[in-house]
């Protein structure tokens, strides 16, 4: 960033590329191995997308399988499950949205006031560690506690109480996921909250404090305008993934509330297109989730550069 | 699930596998659009030229021989209670000629190292020098398509046969794989005594547009889907027996009796996919006054649905099972937490065996004989695919190399408990296994290089029951084989290797359906939920698919019974 300033520093014009190309050519050849990286796993298989327009055969391969045109599309929209499937992919996206994305912040901002060093490290190695636990263990662990056969559901037969079957109800599946979620993930979300946290100039709180603001004051007018720009940079991020609400917890817990409940995008395409040997098709609903959430993402930055905040990138 | 792969408890899970694909649909629906796929089904009588002739082979006799069904065409796998002492040789000299070749097979554990111990002592045994390159099991699927779609196929390739729903195999035998029709066909077989004593239903699988391509690898004379298995300790401690079980209605009255769902017991776990069967639902088609009718069309599909909804809310289902967790099935079962559940028959073996006693030293497993729902009238079950892995050979080589190959796979072919069978399957005495109680017991070596299959995956003798140290398995598989072989028929388009359109495959499959069939019997959707999804599915291609099946396969091609 500082070489974005010092371009038009001093004259205020340009320097011209070849210029520049030379001063930074240095940590440009840094880059490369990322860019190739990029260019090889995830720009390479872009072409892979011609499938959504055929009747793709692995067998014979790309270049001699059958064209489809649009066929594939117009089966996909004329389809009830896909857009089922959409529908419960934006709603469990709003409700995590709501009830998700709050928590880290607050998690940082309460692990923010601990003084003690050694309780914080603790504290947050702990709430750390489900992160690095596969969505395998975490719904086990969930449906062990929760789950029809599970501890809570035994203590209640035992004390001859109707069970209470939270892990197969597809009306309160939203809240479920999102529990798992918050539980599995929030504690890793706070890390980008605590480095935006941390780099908030210490001296303002002090002066501050000097001239007589509290608590709540501070929090108000230096904590979270500090941590806006982050705020607003997840949000966007988080609106250009809307419509990936996860994978597996929903493959997971599919035949445990019903597909109809637990069909998302990224599952939909699993079971209606790969699973049936139908790869164009599954293709093909990829192919449209990824274009909507490029709009999305678009849309959210836009939005982010109209309030004054950088968004994904400054402008 | 399982830990230490070892040949044994592999095999069972390719069984298992293609328990599986048996309920999945017969016909080879392949992917692809319109009628670009040249290999189709067969003709009644092109198929009938093509297939080798069936010569048994007694060179090996069993503990318990197998038993005919009859006219169903059903032979129960003969069971072992001993490893033959000394094992006799079925093929005389060696049968290849010091050709060099490539061969792909897939492998679910750990590589073992190229131009290992057993790979040059098979090499010298076959006469051929062989490069083998097994590949990962589990992206099997992955890896293939890339070597097709580049046109650069091994000399001799394992593909699994419950591919043929997904891919394209039809066209790749037309274009890719040698056509064996004119070294195996009718007597031409009897060259090699090991292949003739392949079951024939076997053969057929391997066979497209009236040529056969396909080595078997994993057959049976006794394709049978699966069962309803119980836990015959625990039933027969509280006084049942299995032939106290004669339908459905006894089955539910078991429920009741069984479940203590505060002790933590549930007398279910999921049934539906083999249970569903006794109330006379097919694979997937019936002929009806001479026209087709799909399994969802039948009146007798919704009751078997409402009773096993019944089970789900009536509180016999295991709330794991409900809650789709089916990995931990097995953990259910040794536990004792369930006491009946449905599954392949793959499961009834020795590593079954020994997972049980290790939860409870009376473990037993049992299976229900094959009923029906109502109890009267005769029992039923269609018959799955004859083999559920075939292997091929490129088109590119020449006859005299076939020849060769074919005279390998004759070796590899060789029965249970043959000489040729021992070195394929253990390995060299000494080295790779020892004797143990009379058991070839793998050394180290052995472990590494021969457990990690890659031979049985190009041709292998059909299925036998053997599990050493694991008598009682063995003689209660068997005895349930023998009380249920003529139960079998033959479902329409039994074995019939046929190309489908891609928007005909997806009707095929009825993914929609399935899934709220899979919430019906979980208790979670009503019966009229699941008609009204076939009703959906019926206007979205359902209707469409059943005439098409008429036109292309029923009226050109008969119905393969």
């Amino acid at each position: 960033m500082s070489a974005a300033r010092s371009e038009r520093g001093g004259t205020g014009k340009l320097l011209n590329w070849r210029t520049r190309l030379r001063r930074d050519k240095s940590l440009l050849l840094m880059t490369v191995p990322a860019v190739v990286l990029l260019l090889v796993f995830n720009y390479a298989p872009l072409f892979g997308l011609v499938t959504a327009f055929q009747y793709y055969d692995p067998l014979v391969g790309v270049r001699d399988s059958e064209w489809a045109g649009l066929a594939q599309f117009q089966q996909l929209f004329n389809d009830p499950l896909f857009w089922g499937a959409l529908r419960n992919t934006l709603w469990l996206s709003f409700v995590q949205l709501v009830l998700f994305f709050p928590v880290p912040v607050a998690l940082a901002l309460l692990l923010n006031t601990v003084l003690s060093e050694r309780l914080r490290n603790f504290i947050q190695s702990v709430v750390y560690l489900p992160h690095f636990f596969s969505w395998v263990l975490a719904i086990t662990i969930f449906q062990q506690m929760l789950g029809g056969a599970g501890i809570l559901n035994h203590f209640l037969r035992q004390h001859d109480m109707q069970p209470w079957d939270i892990t197969t109800n597809p009306h309160t599946f939203a809240l479920l996921v999102t529990s798992q979620a918050v539980w599995k993930e929030a504690g890793w979300g706070i890390i980008v909250f605590l480095a935006a946290l941390a780099a908030i100039n210490s001296e303002l709180y002090e002066a501050a404090a000097a001239d007589g603001a509290g608590r709540w004051r501070r929090m108000w007018h230096i904590t979270l305008p500090g941590l806006r720009g982050v705020i607003v940079l997840m949000l966007v991020l988080r609106l250009g993934n809307a419509l990936s609400v996860g994978f597996e917890q929903f493959l997971i817990q599919r035949e445990a509330v019903g597909h109809e409940t637990a069909d998302v995008l990224d599952t939909f395409s699993f079971y209606y297109g790969i699973t049936n040997g139908n790869y164009s098709f599954g293709a093909a609903a990829g192919l449209f989730k990824s274009v909507i959430s490029l709009l999305l993402i678009w849309g959210a930055n836009k939005l982010a550069h109209a309030f004054g905040e950088d968004g994904l990138y400054r402008k | 699930m399982r830990q230490g792969l070892n040949r044994r408890s592999f095999l069972s899970s390719a069984a298992t596998v293609a328990g599986a694909a048996a309920m999945a649909p017969l016909l080879s629906a392949c992917g692809g659009g319109g009628g670009k796929h040249k290999a189709g089904a067969n003709t009644e009588q092109g198929l009938k030229a093509a297939l080798p002739a069936f010569v048994p082979n007694t060179a090996v006799p069993a503990d318990i021989p197998g038993v005919s069904g009859g006219s169903n065409g059903a032979v129960t796998d003969p069971g072992f209670l001993t490893y033959p002492a000394n094992p006799v040789a079925t093929v005389s000299g060696v049968p290849g000629k010091g050709g060099s070749y490539t061969a792909v097979t897939p492998l679910w554990g750990t590589v073992p190292p190229a131009g290992n111990s057993f790979y040059a002592a098979m090499n010298k045994a076959l006469g051929v020098s062989f490069e083998m390159k097994p590949a990962d099991g589990n992206n099997y699927n992955t890896i293939i398509p890339t070597m097709t779609a580049a046109k650069k196929l091994p000399d001799w390739i394992n593909l699994p046969a419950w591919w043929n729903s997904n891919f394209n195999t039809g066209g790749l035998a037309d274009s890719q794989l040698a056509d064996l029709t004119p070294y195996l066909a009718g007597d031409k077989i009897k060259k090699y005594p090991n292949l003739a004593a392949l079951p024939t239903g076997a053969w057929q699988t391997g066979v497209w547009g009236d040529k056969l391509y396909g080595i078997p690898c994993f057959s049976t004379a006794m394709p049978l889907p699966g069962a309803v298995f119980y836990r015959r300790d625990l039933l027969e401690a509280k006084g049942i027996t299995a032939d106290q079980v004669k339908s459905a209605d006894d089955l539910m009255n078991l429920g009741k009796e069984l479940t203590d769902a505060k002790g933590g017991v549930w007398a279910f776990d999921d049934v539906w996919t083999y249970l569903s069967i006794a109330w006379g639902i097919p694979a997937k088609w019936i002929l009806k006054d001479g026209k087709l009718v799909h399994k969802y069309e039948m009146p007798e599909f919704l009751e078997a649905l409402d009773w096993h909804y019944k089970l789900a809310t009536s509180g016999y289902l295991h709330p794991d099972a409900i809650a789709g967790n089916n990995a931990d099935g097995g953990t259910r079962f040794y536990a004792g937490k369930t006491l009946i559940g449905g599954g392949g028959l793959g499961a009834w073996n020795l590593a079954d065996h020994q997972s049980g006693i290790a939860a409870n030293p009376a473990y037993r497993r049992g299976a229900f004989n094959i009923m029906t729902a109502s109890g009267t009238g005769t029992p039923q079950i269609f018959m799955g695919s004859s083999s559920s892995m075939l292997s091929y050979l490129n088109a590119k080589l020449r006859p005299e190399q076939i020849e060769e190959l074919l005279a390998v796979a004759n070796y590899l072919a060789a029965p249970y408990g043959s000489a040729e069978y021992t070195l394929v399957n253990f390995g060299v005495e000494g080295v790779h296994y020892n004797r143990v109680n009379g058991v070839p017991t793998a050394t180290e070596e052995g472990k590494k290089d021969v457990q990690a299959t890659t031979f049985p995956f190009l041709a292998a003798p059909p299925s036998v029951i053997s599990n050493p140290g694991g008598d009682q398995v063995t003689k209660d598989f068997t005895a349930w084989q023998a009380a249920n072989v003529k139960t079998l028929y033959k479902p329409l388009f039994w074995n019939m290797n046929l190309s489908m359109p891609q928007t005909m495959a997806t009707a095929d499959s009825g993914q929609a359906v399935e899934d709220t069939i899979k919430d019906c019997y979980h208790g979670k959707k009503k019966v009229s939920d699941v008609q009204a999804a076939i009703s959906t599915w019926k206007s979205n291609g359902g209707d469409r698919l059943k005439e098409w099946m008429t036109d292309n396969v029923l009226n050109k091609y008969g119905t393969g019974q």
